[in-house]
This record gives structure tokens, sequence and C-alpha cells, in this order.
């Protein structure tokens, strides 16, 4: 992906006050610093080494040590005053002031969270009058204090340890699993895990609240440097199988919340949404849930599987005379 | 020179010929001068071309300065104070640069992480040293949506806004006005809380629903942002529930509860699961899912609730 020019001129500006802090800087250092490969920072520095203020001679451009370039180092020599830090946006201040505070949200009361609240009061006093914004912004945590799966979670990822969990999956099977946790993700409302499932010998995500017990092993967890984390907590649906559900506009809230999913307007309100299925027992628990407010489920065969899991159900009420 | 000039490397000597400028520079100056503006194809071109950059860089907090000549009022020039636009001296340590790197990924794919990616490469200019992070945990977030940065525009300036919005039973939509107070994000999505004009009561928007763009209908200041914020409730659990579940299954609903007989049922037999719920509705969802594994004794309420659900979900496949 290219990427875009206010991002790379953000980051070439931000790279001349950090070099006016850092004199000869190894190359490798800049690029650990500001995450970015090695070659890209030689192609910032090349394009600062030609910028500079209108005439463009030698005297009127940033200036850097090629004798120390030669030995794989940065030294700045002349910034044409473009040293000074840039101060953020309220646009930067508000999105990363609400990250922070919705991580805190997350966070129990501990040193992780002290730290936390140090770094929002560092942000606040770096975006001054930019941080404002952020204020009117409230998030609200599900925080459920008796629940310590989390934090069970959290230490074996830290100790890198095995865990053991009873899990109920979506078509309601409790198995026992030995994983190797990798992630610990959440939206703010729910918790996931992503660990490497020695009974699936694979990735997987869990759904904590379907966690019925987590034990941290007395065992190392394995080294897994090829498993590459998507960030994502739903797992990954690009190529699961399309399925379309029509759902009332009171169902709106259902469809908004996926986050692959298409949706198309119809008539009187109706909703066309479209939605990557790789776990068939997901999606029934799902059209289950919302009831009347889906009227047509494509494709067919997914439809009468799901019909017939809701006559089965049914027959069980009337076959006890409560329905 | 070379043909075509990159737009990150053209802004950097706009910024840098801005930023030197003894007094102004007129369009003309930039247009003759200005590395990469110079080779623009026609006047149209280069109006596009820096009015688009001018707008990126205001994004960025490195506002371009309008100045308009005393004697010649239709010459306007342009200059950028550099003195304003720097970050205030902060110390940051690599702890909290950490924390920092966290908080930028926690936004999904939208304006809002290219935001936060940009603040944080700002503040990686002040930082020295690496930044040390907790190893795998993260926080994952739906991001606002296109309307939230005018909504919060308007709340820090205290100015009502109109925009187009979609209702969620009806599909409607209409044109609403409200003076904006604050935003939360609840349930995985974000809401606008204001006073409805046209409704003349307190009401929630979610922003998703709105459609387009959101306009300003009055000036700055004109409205009062009330300080009282309403207590979230508390949830209380109070209804008792009574649920019969297939052996071996809903592992998840009997953690919640506790299991007081067994019963013989036509369809074998079947644990009683008593639990406590908040939300009768909230739990019709959880037990349809599980179709003929739960059935619900008691309460009727939930019991028609599942039952409703059922039935309907019944009716979609072809042999209706």
């Amino acid at each position: 992906m290219i990427e875009p020019a206010p991002d790379r001129l953000t980051r070439m500006l931000a790279m001349v006050a950090y070099l006016r802090d850092n004199p000869a800087v190894p190359v490798e250092e800049v690029s650990e610093h500001f995450r970015i490969s090695e070659k890209q920072v030689i192609a910032d520095v090349q394009t600062l080494w030609v910028s500079g203020t209108p005439g463009y001679m030698h005297g009127d451009l940033i200036d850097f040590s090629s004798a120390d370039l030669d030995h794989g180092m940065l030294t700045l020599l002349d910034s044409r005053e473009m040293d000074r830090p840039l101060r953020l946006s309220p646009g930067e201040a508000v999105a990363l002031l609400v990250a922070l505070q919705s991580l805190l949200g997350t966070l129990e009361a501990n040193d992780e969270r002290s730290l936390v609240e140090e770094t929002i009061a560092v942000l606040r006093t770096a975006a001054g009058e930019a941080a404002a914004a952020a204020d009117a912004v409230e998030v609200e945590g599900r925080r459920r204090e008796s629940d310590d799966r989390p934090a069970r979670i959290k230490e074996a990822l830290a100790a890198g340890q095995r865990l053991r969990l009873r899990y109920v999956s979506a078509s309601d099977q409790t198995t026992e699993r030995d994983v190797d946790p990798l992630q610990l993700l959440t939206d703010g409302q729910r918790w996931f895990l992503v660990g490497w499932c020695h009974r699936a010998r694979g990735v997987r995500h869990f759904r904590v609240d379907r966690i019925l017990d987590v034990q941290v092993l007395d065992m190392p967890a394995d080294a897994h440097p090829d498993v590459e984390l998507t960030g994502r907590t739903e797992p990954d649906t690009a190529r699961a199988e399309q399925v379309r559900l029509q759902l009332a506009s009171r169902a709106r809230w259902f469809a908004e919340q996926l986050p692959d999913a298409q949706i198309s307007e119809l008539e009187n309100g109706w909703l066309q949404l479209t939605v990557g299925v790789v776990d068939i027992a997901w999606l029934s628990n799902i059209v289950m849930a919302l009831g009347d407010e889906v009227r047509s489920v494509e494709p067919p065969d997914v439809a009468e599987l799901l019909a017939a899991r809701a006559r089965a159900a049914v027959d069980d009420y009337a076959v006890m005379g409560l329905a | 020179m070379r043909e075509r000039v990159d737009a990150s490397e053209r802004m950097l000597d706009l910024v840098i010929a801005l930023s030197h400028t003894r007094h102004r520079m007129t369009k003309d100056d930039i247009r003759t001068k200005v590395n990469g503006y110079r080779d623009s194809a026609s006047h149209e071109a280069f109006e596009r071309m820096f009015e688009r950059d001018k707008e990126h860089l205001r994004e960025l907090g490195i506002p371009i300065v309008t100045l308009t000549d005393a004697v010649h009022e239709d010459d306007i020039g342009y200059r950028i104070d550099t003195a304003a636009y720097t970050l205030p001296p902060i110390d940051l340590t690599p702890a909290q640069m950490g924390v920092l790197s966290v908080a930028a990924e926690v936004w999904q794919d939208s304006a809002f992480a290219a935001s936060a990616q940009r603040g944080l490469t700002k503040l990686r200019a002040v930082a020295g040293g690496t930044s040390t992070a907790a190893p795998g945990v993260a926080l994952r977030m739906r991001a606002p949506d296109p309307a939230m940065t005018d909504l919060l525009q308007a709340i820090t300036e205290r100015a009502p806004v109109r925009f187009t919005y979609r209702a969620a039973y009806s599909g409607e939509t209409t044109v609403r006005t409200v003076e904006p107070w604050r935003v939360h994000a609840r349930d995985r999505g974000w809401y606008l809380v204001g006073h409805d004009r046209d409704r003349d009561a307190q009401r929630s928007f979610r922003t998703s629903r709105i459609i387009g763009k959101v306009h300003r209908v009055g000036e700055p200041g004109s409205i009062t942002i009330p300080e009282s914020r309403p207590p979230t409730p508390e949830r209380v659990f109070r209804t008792p529930v009574r649920l019969a579940i297939r052996p071996e299954s809903a592992a998840a609903l009997r953690a919640r509860g506790s299991v007081d007989s067994s019963m013989d049922t036509p369809s074998g037999v079947r644990d009683v699961v008593t639990l406590d719920v908040s939300d009768v509705e909230n739990l019709a969802d959880e037990v349809a899912g599980y179709g003929a594994a739960v059935v619900v004794l008691d309460p009727p309420e939930l019991r028609e609730a599942v039952l409703r659900r059922l039935r309907a979900v019944a009716a979609l496949g072809g042999a209706q």
C-alpha cells in the first residue's frame, strides 16, 4: 500500500526533530524507533536532503553528514529550522486520548492502570487545547469485578506459560484444551483469547465468557513465530461461505456491530446483510436470537438447516405440554 | 529536477518555504518559487493542489495563516508560524511510549486509526530510547463513524448542528437539528447525546445512522451543555428462571446458575437449572440459540419470548 502523503510528511518532520537530539544515531536505531524499514529511513533522509527554502542551492537545503551516512549513521548538520517537534492536532489528540481511556476501562486497579493514567496526564500536557474535545467522549466499559479470567490469561502471557481451558464452543461442546496464549483482545465489551490450540493443532479464537475454567499450567508455552496475528476480535471471515440475511429495521443494531458485514438497504426499512460464515453454529445462535427479525436466509440449504433445528426445539416444548 | 514531485515532498517544501518567508508568500510566489508547484500544468491544477495541501496541513496541526495586504486587499498572502505549531516540552518514558503504541493500535482501520498513528509519530520525535510494551494484551475497538470529527468539533465550540438521520425502527430518514453535548461508546457503537430542537427533548443518536455531512447551523458558543450527567444504571439481577437442560449441554448457562434436580421428559432426562437474570429478552436471545437443548420452564414470559423466536425461524425453511 502506498503511504498517504500527510503520514510521510509528519514522519519526516518528526525525524528532523529526533535527529537534532540524537546525533550520530545508527540507521538501524532510527528504523526501530519509527517502526519503518531501514530502506524507508534512507528514502526519507534522501528527500529531506534535497528539501529546503526556495532557491534550493547549497545552503538552502536541509543537510546531513555524508561521512556518517557512509558508516550507517545519521547526523543532522543543518535543519533549516525545521527541528521543532510538531504539536498534536485535535484529531490526533482525541484518537489517542479516547484509546487510552478505553484501555483504562479494561484494566483492574494495579500498576498497569496507573501507568496508563500517567500516560494520559502526559498526553494532556502535550496536547494542550487539542485535548478539550476528548472530554466530550465517554467510553463505557462493561467490566465485571468478579471475573478473574482475563487477569489469569494476562499472567500466563506475561510469564510465557501454557493454559488449560475448559471451553464451550458455539455448537455447545464442552472440551478441555491446552492452549499457548498469543494475544488477549477486547473490544471493550467482551474478551477474546487468541492462542495456539494443541487439540486443534492451530490458531483458535476463544471467547473468554465461554471459558468455564482456566488454569495456568506449570509448563512453558511453545514459541509460535510463524503465526501472524491479525488483531481482529472476530475470526477471519474472508474465505467463509457468504450467507445473505434479510433483516427487519429493528435488527439494524446487530448488522452494524459485525465488523466485516455488508449492509444494503431494501424497501420499507428492511435491510440485506451479507456476512461470511465460518461456523454454522455461530450463524444458528444469531438467527435464533433474532427470530422474526429475519425474513429470509440464503442459500436455501442453510435456511432449511436452521428451520429444522428450530422445529425440533418447538416439538420438544410441545411434547412437554409447554407449547 | 524530477518530472513529478511526490506530494509529501511538495508539502515539505511548502512548509519550509512558508515558515521561512519574511512576511508572506502570495500564490504567485508559491507557484513560481516552491519546488513541486513549479511544474503544475495549469492555473486550475495549481489551485487544486494548493487547496488540498492546505487542508492536509490543517489536519496535521500546521495551519497556514492567510494575510491580506493593507494596500491591495485582493492580494492574499500565506505564511506558517512555526512557534505556534510546536509541541510543548514533555518527558515520555519508554514505558509510557509502550502504552501509547498499544493505544495507537486500538482503532480498527478508519480515520481514527490514521490520526492515532500520526500522533504517535509526532511523539516519537521527542521520545528517547525504545518503547517497552506489555506482551500480548490488546484492545481493538470499532472506531467512531466519519461524522465523529465534525460532532466533536461542534461540541468543543458549543455550536448546534443539523444532519440527516435514519431511524432504527422505520428506517425512515429525517433531518434533525441538535445541540450536541457529548459522545459515548456503548455496546460496540457510538452515540451522540444532545438536545433535539425539533422534539424539544434530550435524545441519543447512533452515529452510524447519520447520513452524509454534519452541518453547523449556529454560531460558536451559542449553546450551553448541562453539567449533570445521568448516572449509569447498575445491573440488577432479579427475575428467577428455571430451565430444563439436556445433560452435558449449555455449560455456559449452567455456570451462571445451579442444578436443582432432574426431570424425565418424553424427549429424555433433563437437568433443572435455576438462575436469576435482569433482562428476560436478552436471555431469550441466548436460550433460543441452544435450540432443543434448553427448554424454559419458568417464567412464562421468557418461554413465550423463546418460542416466538423459534417459530419464526422454523418458518424460514422450504417445508413451511
